[in-house]
Formats: structure tokens, C-alpha cells, sequence
């Protein structure tokens, strides 16, 4: 049995790539770059309850290690989709600002 | 990620700790009648000494550390003697007809098992009350 995370950035690249240029052109901009840490935080949960899992059906590992583990990250991709939603919901309330 | 994931790794570190308490009190339960252990002796009753470990975060790095996890220090063997029987049929037995069986008390280990598995169940509460903690504070966003 082998538990396969996709890992997250990799899922949103396309999707990345397109936000980053269009914010404030080289550098990118503040929520740009949290974003990307937030992703990057949970692509390495993920990994780590991907191990800890996998450690457990090994049985070198505890089943509360890898229940912890992936609690965790399903808490940290909870948190990076509430941000995500609330960005887009931002969005939209601007694009339906009238002009 | 956050202070609560501080919390929750001392409450993992706890959870290890009690299961290292568990596993020693199981093999002493198992060995109660061993009479003949690696080294030729009876079987020596183990105990666990737990020591607190301040887990690794930011606060912990700055000295301000709210959340100290349990490590096991040490896997000790109870110095006390061997209790003696008296069976002169067993191979083991001594010229009098003793045999020195393992200092292990078996009602105590149960108890010391008890202990453990409560205080596991006690950690794993704690484990969902910072869990849904972390989901309520999530739910201001919404």
C-alpha cells in the first residue's frame, strides 16, 4: 500500500507562474510570495505525513506519528485554501466594482 | 507552522513516552517467569525514567518556550534481588532447591499499564482539542 501525495506546488504551477508576473512585475509582491510560502509549507507537510505513513505500514513508525502528521497537513492546506478563497474573493468584489 | 503546533508536538512526544512505558511494562509482564536471561540471569524488572525536553519552535529558540515535550531518558533495571521459590524439580533450581525468578510483580505492572494507557488517552485528547482549536480559528475566515 503506498499513500501518493501530488505534491501542491507542482498541482498550482501553471496557475503560479501566471500570478507572479502580473504582480508589480520582477519582484513578487507580498501576498504573491506568501502564497508561495504558504504552498511551500504544505507541499513539505505533506511530504512529511507522505513519510510517516509510509514509515507506518513499514512499521517503523507510530500510528499516532502519522495521524499527527497528516492532521497537520490537512491543517496547513486548510489554512492555504482559506487564504486562497479569500484573495479570490477580493478579486472578485474589485472586477465587479463599478465604473 | 504556529504555537498550537508546539503544543501538539509535546503532546506527540508524550504520546511516545507512553508507549515506551507500555512496551516495558508488557515485557516485564512477559518475562514475570523468566528464569534464564542473555546473560544467564533471571530476568531483571526495567523502568522507564522520563525527562521534560522543550520541543522545537520559535519561542523555544527564544527562551520563552510554553510547550515542553517528554523524552525518555533512560530504560533502567530494578536492582532489588530476585525473589526466591522453592522448586526443587526446576531445572534452574539451586543445591537448596531455590530457584531465583524475576523481580517483577505482576498486579504492579498491570497497574503501571493502566497508567500508561490513561495517560495516552489523556495525550490523544489533548492532540484533538488543539486540533479543533486550530479548525475553529480557521473558521473566522469564513
Amino acid at each position: 500500500m503506498a499513500v501518493q501525495f501530488d505534491s501542491a506546488p507542482a498541482l498550482l504551477a501553471p496557475q503560479g507562474a501566471a500570478v507572479t508576473p502580473s504582480a508589480s512585475g520582477g519582484a513578487a509582491s507580498g501576498f504573491a510570495a506568501a502564497l508561495a510560502h504558504m504552498l511551500q509549507s504544505v507541499d513539505t507537510s505533506a511530504g512529511a505525513a507522505n513519510s510517516a505513513v509510509a514509515d507506518m505500514v513499514e512499521g517503523t513508525g507510530d500510528v499516532h506519528d502519522a495521524m499527527i502528521a497528516l492532521q497537520r497537513a490537512e491543517s496547513t492546506l486548510q489554512l492555504t485554501l482559506a487564504m486562497r478563497n479569500k484573495l479570490m474573493q477580493a478579486y472578485q468584489d474589485i472586477m465587479r466594482m463599478p465604473v | 507552522m504556529s504555537t498550537l503546533d508546539a503544543a501538539m508536538s509535546a503532546s506527540a512526544s508524550a504520546l511516545r513516552a507512553e508507549r515506551t512505558r507500555i512496551e516495558v511494562a508488557v515485557s516485564n509482564m512477559a518475562n514475570a517467569e523468566s528464569t534464564r536471561g542473555a546473560n544467564g540471569q533471571p530476568y531483571r524488572r526495567r523502568d522507564v525514567v522520563l525527562a521534560s525536553e522543550p520541543v522545537d519552535s520559535f519561542d523555544s529558540i527564544l527562551g520563552q518556550a510554553g510547550a515542553v515535550g517528554v523524552k525518555v531518558s533512560a530504560i533502567v533495571e530494578d536492582p532489588s534481588p530476585f525473589k526466591r521459590r522453592y522448586d526443587p524439580a526446576h531445572p534452574d533450581a539451586d543445591a537448596g532447591g531455590f530457584v531465583a525468578v524475576p523481580n517483577v510483580d505482576v498486579p504492579e505492572q498491570m497497574v503501571d499499564m493502566m497508567s500508561a494507557s490513561r495517560a495516552y488517552q489523556a495525550n490523544l485528547s489533548a492532540i484533538g482539542l488543539i486540533r479543533d482549536m486550530i479548525h475553529r480559528a480557521m473558521e473566522l475566515g469564513k
